[in-house]
């Protein structure tokens, strides 16, 4: 088992056997018309990856995604670092945030859609604030927790206050920034396929739900496996760059993934 | 008798707490030091030492009174008094070479002056080998000799030393101390050093000056005459760095009863 487990990829392989098992067993247990087999969904997941339409409507979604996260990020990291540093600031924000955190932010969608309509703009703007709380929160933790004495020995050297947050407290939060980053890349998806789900036109969620619709359920299924994959393949990325950036810093613990 | 490099007149501090009110963490002190002057600071723990240093440094505003160095008054942190601490206070996400250049690039030195400037530093250390290595893989020794090296490298006319060997093991301890010497007499800049040892503070320092309790005022102020370069063998021996060890040690016993 142990070197199974030294090379790369395998325990994920054995996961997803794992879960492909239980899901077989299950359907035959049920045996309802909702729990297809998962043999028939795999074979879906290549049809769906080679037909252009479904290409243009994936990539579309993935458009979305990109630009609601890093309007996001350009948005919450500068908030929250500076909220770390001032409590002025911390006090303006802080109450702001506690009222948005824990209202789903798909749920916002028709209100979102009656100012900007159904098209692109009301989906990236619920994109962008599933992210933003999450990456200003852990900007906020980690600039709050930057020694003192370590902005003191910057001051020493002549850095004023703008190039403290610039050069200081912005590399030393880094690893905490990150954090809040992975987090925000996670709900950037789920925000994503909850918002075609409401404003249906392009995209996975759209995809997906009209073959719900349609009890296609093979597809469906499908559908829950390339966004799966999706969402592997974006968190892997992003811990690539992470392992890139931060080599410097101790190992961060693992996240726990937030409610969208 | 050289000029006074540091006039200190009439400071003290007074916390504004919100839970416990007023707090009083420096008396009224004031001290003069000559430039080139190395001198200590002893007194019980929480009377204020570390107070009047981050005060001297421009990090923490006084109360009342005003510090003068050079005949300037200090209105906040300067390249001219350069900060150690005991919690290092480095930038981790810069390799040693990186922190020591950091203070020569901001006073505008070309990257190529800035590293042979950090280069010598390094090697007054003893650290030439470690240039590539980031602050998370040095032991704590190693930490403090880069946090002198990287205050050093911006030749600053004044060194202020918080504990900077409190969380090192003895023969570390000692070491340094030899060292911190050494750099010092090459070209003897003037030194406010921190310590709870009194032997420290004997074997480094021209003048020590011996607090009493919270809120700290100078209770005694001791002239070393000892001679330089001082050797850390000859000294143990020699009769007046004993007496002096004595009757500094029996001085802060004598508070130590008072309070109980
Ligand atoms: N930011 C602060 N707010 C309120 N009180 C403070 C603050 N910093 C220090 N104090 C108080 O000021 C007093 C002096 O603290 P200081 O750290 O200067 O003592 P010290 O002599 O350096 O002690 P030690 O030897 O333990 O390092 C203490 O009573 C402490 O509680
Ligand atoms: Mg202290």
């Amino acid at each position: 088992m142990a070197r199974l487990n030294a090379i790369p990829g395998v325990p994920v392989l054995i996961a997803c056997l794992a879960i492909l098992l239980i899901w077989d067993l299950l359907s035959r247990v049920v045996m309802v018309s909702g729990l297809p087999p998962p043999w028939g969904a795999l074979q879906e997941v290549p049809v769906i990856l080679t037909d252009k339409e479904s290409l243009v409507n994936i990539l579309a979604s993935l458009r979305r995604m990109s630009i609601g996260f890093s309007l996001a990020v350009a948005f919450a990291v500068p908030v929250g670092l500076l909220m770390g540093r001032s409590r002025l600031v911390a006090a303006f924000f802080n109450p702001l945030f506690m009222i948005i955190y824990p209202v789903p932010k798909a749920a916002l969608m028709p209100i979102i859609m009656l100012w900007l309509g159904v098209g692109e703009m009301s989906k990236i703007l619920v994109i962008f604030l599933g992210v933003s709380l999450p990456v200003i929160y852990h900007s906020y933790q980690g600039s709050k927790a930057v020694e003192e004495k370590m902005l003191w020995s910057a001051a020493a050297m002549g850095l004023g206050p703008m190039a403290r947050l610039l050069r200081v407290v912005f590399p030393a939060a880094l690893p905490e920034i990150m954090v809040g980053c992975r987090t925000g890349v996670v709900l950037a998806l789920i925000t994503m396929v909850t918002s075609e789900m409401i404003a249906r036109q392009t995209g996975i969620g759209n995809i997906f739900f009209n073959a719900l619709d349609m009890a296609q359920y093979d597809t469906v299924y499908a559908m829950i496996i390339v966004i799966g994959i999706l969402g592997f393949l974006c968190d892997w990325g992003f811990e690539a760059v992470r392992r890139m950036l931060l080599g410097w810093a101790a190992p961060v613990h693992d996240i726990a993934v937030g409610s969208a | 008798m050289a000029t006074d490099m540091i006039k200190i007149a009439g400071v003290s501090k007074v916390y504004d707490t919100t839970q416990r009110g007023r707090h009083v963490a420096l008396g009224d002190i004031s001290i003069d030091i000559a430039e080139g002057q190395f001198v200590s600071i002893l007194g019980p723990s929480g009377c204020g030492k570390s107070t009047l240093l981050y005060i001297l440094g421009g990090f923490v505003e006084a109360t009342t009174g005003q510090v003068l160095v050079n005949g300037q008054k200090v209105t906040g942190p300067g390249p001219d008094r350069g900060p150690v601490f005991q919690e290092f206070a480095l930038f981790p996400w810069k390799t040693v070479l990186g922190n020591v250049m950091y203070g020569p690039l901001q006073q505008g030195l070309s990257k190529e002056a800035a590293t042979a400037r950090a280069r010598e530093l390094l090697v007054l250390v003893h650290l030439q080998n470690y240039e590539g290595f980031y602050p998370k893989e040095l032991s704590g020794g190693m930490k403090q000799r880069v946090a002198l090296a990287r205050t050093l490298a911006y030749g600053p006319k004044i060194l202020l030393m918080d504990e900077p060997f409190g969380a090192l093991d003895a023969y570390t301890r000692t070491r340094l101390q030899n060292e911190l010497l050494d750099i010092w007499g090459r070209d003897r800049k003037t030194v406010m050093f921190v310590t709870h040892s009194v032997e420290e503070a004997v074997f480094l320092s021209d003048r020590v000056f011996v607090m009493t309790k919270s809120p700290g005022h100078i209770r005694k102020v001791f002239d070393i005459d000892l001679p330089r370069p001082r050797v850390r063998a000859e000294l143990l021996l020699d009769r007046r760095y004993q007496d002096y060890v004595i009757a500094i040690e029996r001085l802060m016993d004598e508070q130590i009863e008072e309070i109980a």
